[in-house]
């Protein structure tokens, strides 16, 4: 389809950012909402259209494109291109994207009171930058956009949280620029020991590979760290994982969807592309520590999660521990595995989306994100109630629901891995499985708190949700539900990227 | 005989070092000028500077660059390479002359004099890059040097001379250092020419008998005037006091010029010794990297706006330097990209500092505070400038980054932790930009009247603004001039 351009998929949305600043831009806050919606939702159709076109038989990248400026192409002497490209997951995540950014416009009317025009173009630089992650095909591109991210997710942090976000926001933007220079080490030396062995200069992703033995072992493990150290700290993995609660705590409520929606995605994504596909041989010998990390991530976070005292800290957590599933699933280095990875990916990016989307709701209402300070909300919001039962029920894991078949594929192909450690293989399985009522441990103790004890006072003139939060809410509520009953419909998407990957695996 | 002999003096004289002939035209015009023309016509000396200096860009196209043309008996080199540094060293020049409309301004007086100095600067600076031995090497640096010192004496202020008075006698040290080095080397070789220093070693290499740590030790001296020169470590106290001694277009004068003429020198020096010696590499790698470690938390700390600029300065001759050490053809060509963005970024920033200045504020970080809400195209421009100086994804400065650290990278595995060390400097210099474009971010209660009417300055500023950008985009044109300049060296 020659209508379909990654180009413009990818710098609409900065385009349109650059025209909300502009001064002559009106500064009326109904206006420039209006605007920002109707451009998200034609971004949303437009990127469906991407996944209506796509071939999914198909092998290897497709949609292919490259940002050329009068013919010329960027930086070609160094064998770098401004080339991008989508395949099955990639396509899936941009659709995700778009559709998440489009959620929470709508729902930051109400939390969003002064600067609307810095905010909503910084959700589109937000937006483009997460696009660009996902398309680039190019390393040192992605590495552009990985960098360019952080500067409006400060932005959001610090100018519409709480008093302590600006604090939090900048600590982590140091932190992270710290690790990114750990992420461009690694690239920097892997683009020119490429060059020595393949001797053509390149950063192109897919021509990239690690997988051979001229470099002595010590120093495909030294890249391999470095990658892994600038990926888990966006995921978060526990050890790296400080920052998420806490920003998430302070940040204001639309935020927090685009945090848990965009932003752990693009590590997961850094892990399978870079860690997985480039180095294949380091990755085989990590994954029983990958496995393991997994575990402790899905256990301890479930754990910290119980005894939080903030609901936001508390899904943050709750956030965490379900990622730990994505890791098990990339350790176990089989197609199941894999897939059910993926899978818990996007699944956990919309049911923690919408758990942030019920908090924006209730903290409208009550001010307040406290455990103390909330329950038994459930007899004035039952709307809000019986949605969210259905949203803690797809984050627990129930059959028909978004979250059972990728716990389900995760686990089986942990169960049939062909790692060598087979006995510590069979035990993650099944302290995996157990970690299932766990996670419902945590999460129906959240629902309970804020729904189902005693109600305060204060609380007992509380309204219903809004139509226009209740439609969101139920939106996300039929994704769920339509994901949880034909699973296919996605797995068949990204099925081939798999097999790519495994097949440079040599499982 | 005698006609035909002028006529040949002239066709060299065009063929080979034309934009110098023009600058020592339109210096001797000036000196001339400064006796006879009274305050009046001080407005006069800007343009007349800025006519040579674009006359003498025009006539580098008259330059015989390929093959290598050598005039004066061998003593005058160009090529690709000279003219590449000849042709920025005018360009920042010219930028530079539209900068000094305060200079002028405070001494009309003195104004034709103010430029033919500032003149005499370029033209020995090009004429460092011509020079094909040491002696005539150091006749040219140390009279760059001269021109900062009487640039340097030009500017107001009640301490600015008892802080140019460090400048001044370490200046002097260093080049008596110079001298010892030079003629170490003189004993060991009996040469002073580039090239048959080089042979000298070439053959004392095959037969396995050059003494190691005499040639080492002088070339340690040597490089002690190029490290005063940029401000690296063990010569870099000057640096920050000097600058904010100076007044805003001498400081801009002197975070270019020489920097722009010892990176155009260096890799002639470098390339004689640092095939023979690696332990040379290993040593300027650790002052390198001890520079960008120190400058950057040295910058953290500062709240005047041109000892921030002090400090950046030496952080980025660190890094270019740490570039240059690891000597291929690709290192010198990403430290020439490296070079020509940081230049154009580094005149932006100070052309940012000067609108300030003229606004009536001082440079403090303080003074910056509510720039957004009065100026914010001012902002937008000085931001951009400061990311590319911080060397952030969407500007050139990323680009630059970029390529000299893979240069590093592919030099092998002994500069790999020297790469890490000076990967973490620069996010430390990050924050320390960050503090900048944090405090024009900042609100203020009180209305604060910014007039600015310097066109020139402001012109410049969103001029090396725009050109970050544009940079980044087609930053693969100058690549490849890089190279070729590189190639030719």
């Amino acid at each position: 389809m020659s209508f379909l351009s990654l180009i413009w998929l990818i710098f609409a949305p900065l385009i349109v950012a650059v025209i909300i600043m502009f001064p002559q831009f009106p500064n009326h806050q109904v206006k420039v909402r209006r605007f920002a919606k109707w451009f998200a939702s034609f971004h949303f159709i437009y990127a469906l259209l991407f996944l209506t076109f796509f071939d999914s038989s198909l092998f290897g990248m497709s949609y292919e494109k490259e940002l050329t400026f009068f013919g010329m192409s960027w930086l070609k002497s160094l064998g770098i291109s401004a080339k991008f490209a989508l395949d099955g997951m990639t396509l899936l995540l941009v659709v995700l994207t778009t559709f998440i950014v489009l959620v929470t416009l709508f729902v930051s009317k109400i939390h969003i009171r002064s600067k609307h025009k810095l905010y909503y173009s910084m959700v589109f630089l937000l937006e483009s930058s997460i696009l660009g992650i996902f398309c680039a095909k190019d390393m040192f591109l992605f590495f552009v956009f990985w960098e360019l991210s952080l500067i409006p997710v400060y932005f959001l942090i610090s100018q519409w949280g709480n008093s302590e976000a600006r604090r939090s926001a900048m600590r982590f933007t140091i932190c992270s620029f710290v690790v990114n220079m750990f992420l461009f080490f690694g690239m920097l030396i892997l683009y020119y020991y490429n060059f020595a062995v393949s001797n053509i200069l390149t950063a192109n992703i897919e021509t990239l590979n690690m997988d051979n033995k001229l470099y002595p072992f010590w120093f495909q493990m030294l890249v391999f760290v470095n990658f892994l150290l600038g990926f888990v700290i966006r995921v978060p993995f526990i050890g790296f994982h400080s920052w998420y609660p806490d920003i998430q705590s302070k940040a204001a409520a639309p935020v927090n969807i685009l945090l848990s929606g965009l932003l752990l995605n693009t590590g997961v994504y850094g892990l399978i592309r870079f860690n997985m596909q480039v180095f294949p041989e380091i990755f085989k010998i990590f994954a029983p520590v990958l496995l393991v990390w997994g575990l402790v991530n899905i256990l301890y976070s479930g754990a910290l999660c119980v005894v939080q005292q903030g609901i936001k800290k508390m899904v943050s957590y709750a956030n965490i521990s379900t990622v730990g599933f994505v890791m098990m699933g990339l350790a176990s280095l089989n197609s199941t595995g894999f897939n059910g990875a993926v899978f818990t990916a996007l699944a956990s990016a919309i049911i923690f989306s919408a758990l942030f989307v019920v908090i924006s709701c209730i903290q409208f209402r009550t001010k307040s994100t406290y455990i103390t300070a909330l329950g038994g909300l459930g007899q004035v919001m039952p709307k809000c109630m019986y949605l969210t039962l259905i949203i803690c029920f797809a984050a627990i894991g129930l059959p028909f629901l978004i979250m059972f078949t990728p716990k389900l594929m995760v686990l089986t192909g942990t169960m049939f891995s062909n790692l060598d450690q087979q006995l510590l293989v069979k035990v993650a399985a099944f302290i995996g499985l157990a970690a299932i009522s766990v996670s419902a441990g945590y999460i129906m103790y959240f629902f309970y708190k804020v729904f189902c004890s005693v109600l305060l006072d204060q609380w007992k003139k509380l309204k219903d949700l809004s139509p226009q939060e209740a439609s969101v809410l139920t939106a996300l509520c039929l994704v769920i539900i339509y994901l949880g009953v034909c699973p296919m419909s996605i797995i068949s998407v990204y099925q081939s990227v798999s097999s790519i990957i495994l097949d440079v695996l040599q499982v | 005989m005698g006609f035909y002999k002028m006529s040949e003096i002239f066709t060299t004289l065009i063929s080979t070092c034309f934009p110098e002939f023009i600058l020592v035209l339109f210096i001797l015009f000036g000196l001339i000028a400064s006796i006879f023309f009274n305050t009046h016509f001080y407005k006069l000396s800007k343009w007349v500077a800025l006519f040579g200096i674009s006359l003498a860009l025009c006539s580098t196209f008259c330059l015989q660059i390929e093959p290598d043309a050598y005039a004066f008996n061998g003593a005058f080199l160009n090529n690709i390479y000279t003219v590449f540094f000849k042709i920025l060293i005018l360009i920042c020049g010219f930028f530079l002359t539209l900068l000094s409309r305060n200079m002028i301004r405070e001494k009309r007086d003195r104004a034709f004099e103010y430029f033919s100095v500032f003149l005499s600067g370029l033209l020995f600076a090009m004429c460092a890059f011509s020079a094909t031995d040491f002696v005539s090497l150091f006749v040219c640096l140390e009279a760059l040097g001269l021109s900062c010192y009487l640039l340097l004496s030009f500017s107001k202020g009640a301490d600015s001379k008892q802080l140019i008075f460090g400048y001044l006698v370490q200046g002097a040290v260093v080049s008596a250092l110079f001298l010892a080095g030079l003629s170490l080397i003189y004993g060991l070789c009996a040469q002073v020419s580039f090239e048959e220093i080089s042979l000298y070693f070439a053959n004392a290499a095959v037969s396995q008998a050059q003494p190691q740590i005499l040639l080492t030790f002088s070339l340690i001296l040597m490089m002690c005037t190029m490290l005063f020169k940029l401000g690296l470590v063990p010569f870099s106290s000057w640096l920050p006091d000097t600058f904010e001694g100076a007044s805003c277009p001498i400081g801009a004068y002197m975070s270019c010029i020489p920097v722009i003429a010892c990176f155009g020198v260096l890799p002639k020096i470098l390339m004689i010794f640092l095939n023979y010696t690696f332990t040379m590499k290993i040593i300027f790698a650790c002052i390198a990297v001890i520079t960008i470690i120190l400058g950057s938390l040295s910058a953290l700390r500062q709240d005047d706006l041109k000892r921030i600029m002090a400090y950046s300065m030496s952080v980025q001759s660190g890094i270019m330097l740490l570039g240059l050490c690891v000597f291929s053809v690709y290192s010198l060509s990403s430290v020439l990209f490296y070079l020509f963005c940081y230049i154009f970024a580094n005149i932006g920033a100070w052309a940012a500092i000067i609108v300030l200045f003229n606004s009536g504020r001082l440079q403090t970080l303080n003074d910056l505070k509510g720039l957004i809400y009065h100026r914010p195209y001012y902002v937008i421009a000085f931001t951009i400038i400061l990311i590319s100086l911080a060397g952030l994804a969407p500007t050139c400065g990323f680009v630059a980054k970029l390529y000299i650290f893979s240069a590093v990278a592919r030099s092998g595995f002994i500069f790999l932790p020297f790469l890490m060390i000076a990967l973490i400097g620069t996010v430390i210099l990050v924050y320390a930009y960050w503090r900048v474009i944090r405090a024009m971010f900042r609100r203020i209660e009180t209305d604060i009247e910014v007039d600015t009417h310097v066109i020139s300055s402001k012109f410049i500023l969103y001029a090396c603004a725009f050109a970050m950008a544009i940079i980044c985009i087609f930053a693969d044109k100058i690549i490849q001039l890089c190279q070729l300049a590189a190639y030719y060296m």
